[in-house]
């Protein structure tokens, strides 16, 4: 591994941490990645994936993440894909960033985002209701996935029947199944993208996909490789950082009575509660390129380095929030970094907050009393976007209360 | 020499606050922490979430929207002929007490 540590990294300051494989990520990925900061500097270096740095405090992430000029998108992955075509927008640097963004923003406007709930809270309630006399469901694969799967088709105008065949093969591509059921999930896919792609070239409407083709990258046509991955951006960018979101979410007012209680008394609380939800669980990991030498936390960091962002390091900074494994309704948490910041910052922000809002507001009205399941818990992952991979919930129903260990 | 800006929100809080010349109107918001200026592009003209009413004793003065702000703002909500996107207003000296409000849809 020593092979990954190029010359200038202080030998002080290297770390052997692996973002795919953190000690206690399966119970509480927060926890996990709470204690990589407690125990590490600002400021270190991990060999794994060829080697990158990673910074832990909230200041080091806010004094990077707007600054496009040195720290470059151009490569976000960890570990980096060599060869891979760009995903867009957000692989592409200012000034061509623009171009790709764009659509993006239009379609996930704030006007946009109105009718999109609309749809959302539908659907939200007619699983609610038909989850609700169960007394128990896997909140993850029967409520989170869906929300956000209809608001991709729904932007896209695309049928909701497609949402089933979609999030069956999604869940194998986030659910660490063998590589191959992986691979032929992602070609099918975008398989699926390529022929829609193919379809609104022919005949183009109002939505993202037919306007995603009509990109002019400054005076150039769009080309399909960058339609394409714009679109399974599209895709993914909101799918399992929303229901992930929201299985945390879930999962701590499944533990914490208290804040479930004052929510489902006080409503009007949701707008500010979810702000500090999120700070306390955000979820995303993302990395960035040094496109010149620059100095932090008195550590050279040189033009080419690799750096790791991880919103999970703003949200829990002591220095930041006091008290940060706290969750505070009271606590003003609007400056939290789990959408990022500056020009990649998450298109989708308001369309997230609108989601959990209606999951909130129509779960708890229908559902106001859960837990999780006996002998049960979360599977949490780490990875590029933290996540709960199942959360099996119970609740009392007219029929009896919540039921024991094992019954089904 | 501050430029003050007197925001006030939907609710009818207001916040005074003084912002430096060359910033946009968004920047100083952010920077005061004004509540529902969310401003997610970051001052491109991009997201339609820096939403404010500019008072019509103020509109002149703050100018007229570009075209492509004007796009924006049809994708804004509560949309009314004094509607701006602050990230695209100037801050000067001559905009020394400048009113604007905050829409509903910005809370």
């Amino acid at each position: 591994m020593d092979a990954n540590i190029p010359a200038h990294v202080p030998s002080e300051r290297v770390r052997d941490v692996d973002l795919y494989n953190l000690p206690g990520a399966d119970e509480d990925v927060h926890l996990a990645w709470k204690k990589v900061q407690d125990e590490n500097p600002d400021v270190f270096y991990t060999p794994r994936y060829g080697g990158y740095w990673v910074v832990t405090r909230a200041a080091l992430l806010e004094r990077i993440w707007p600054d496009h000029e040195a720290f470059s998108s151009r490569h976000i992955s960890i570990p980096r894909i060599e060869g891979a075509p760009p995903q867009l927008p957000l692989e592409a640097d200012p000034p061509v960033h623009q171009y790709f963004r764009a659509p993006v923003s239009v379609a996930l406007s704030p006007k946009a985002v109105r009718t999109l709930t609309d749809r959302a809270r539908a659907l939200a309630i007619e699983l609610i209701e038909g989850l609700r006399p169960k007394g128990r469901c896997d909140f993850v694969h029967e409520f989170a996935a869906h929300l956000p799967m209809e608001i991709f088709l729904s932007i896209v105008d695309l049928p909701s029947e497609d949402r089933e065949w979609l999030i069956a093969r999604a869940q194998i591509m986030t659910r660490g199944a063998k590589v191959e059921a992986k691979q032929q999930a992602l070609g099918e896919i975008f398989g699926y993208l390529e022929k829609w792609i193919g379809q609104r070239r022919e005949h183009p409407g109002e939505d993202l996909i037919s306007r995603i083709l009509q990109i002019r990258v400054a005076d150039r046509p769009i080309s399909h490789q960058e339609a394409l991955s714009e679109c399974a951006l599209v895709l993914f960018g909101g799918l399992d950082t929303v229901a992930g979101t929201m299985g945390f979410i879930a999962r701590f007012l499944a533990r914490n009575p208290g804040h479930r209680r004052r929510l489902v008394q006080e409503p009007a609380l949701i707008g500010r509660a979810i702000e500090e939800l999120l700070r306390r669980h955000s979820i995303p990991t993302i990395a960035r390129v040094l496109t010149r030498d620059v100095t932090l936390d008195g550590v050279l960091m040189k033009a080419g380095d690799f750096v790791q962002l991880t919103t999970v390091f703003h949200g829990l900074d002591e220095r930041a929030w006091p008290e940060p494994l706290e969750v505070d309704f009271e606590r003003d948490a609007h400056a939290h970094m789990a959408f990022g910041k500056g020009v990649h910052k998450c298109p989708g922000s308001n369309l997230a907050r609108a989601e959990i809002r209606v999951f909130l507001e129509e779960w708890l009205k229908r559902i106001p009393q859960f837990s999780i399941a006996p002998g049960g818990d979360a599977v949490t992952a780490t990875g590029a976007v933290a996540g709960v991979l199942n959360l099996p919930l119970v609740w009392p129903t007219e029929a009896g209360p919540v039921p024991a260990a094992g019954s089904r | 020499m501050m430029t003050r800006i007197k925001f006030i929100e939907h609710d009818g809080a207001e916040h005074v606050i003084e912002a430096e010349p060359g910033q946009s109107v968004m920047q100083a918001a952010t920077f005061h922490g004004i509540p529902g200026i969310l401003a997610d592009c970051g001052g491109n003209c991009a997201c339609a979430t820096c939403h404010v009413y500019v008072d019509p004793a103020w509109r002149s003065r703050a100018g007229e929207p570009s075209k492509t702000e004007r796009e924006m703002i049809d994708c804004a909500l509560d949309v009314k002929e004094e509607s701006r996107l602050c990230c695209q207003i100037r801050v000067s000296a001559e905009l020394d007490g400048l009113v604007v409000r905050l829409p509903q849809s910005q809370t």
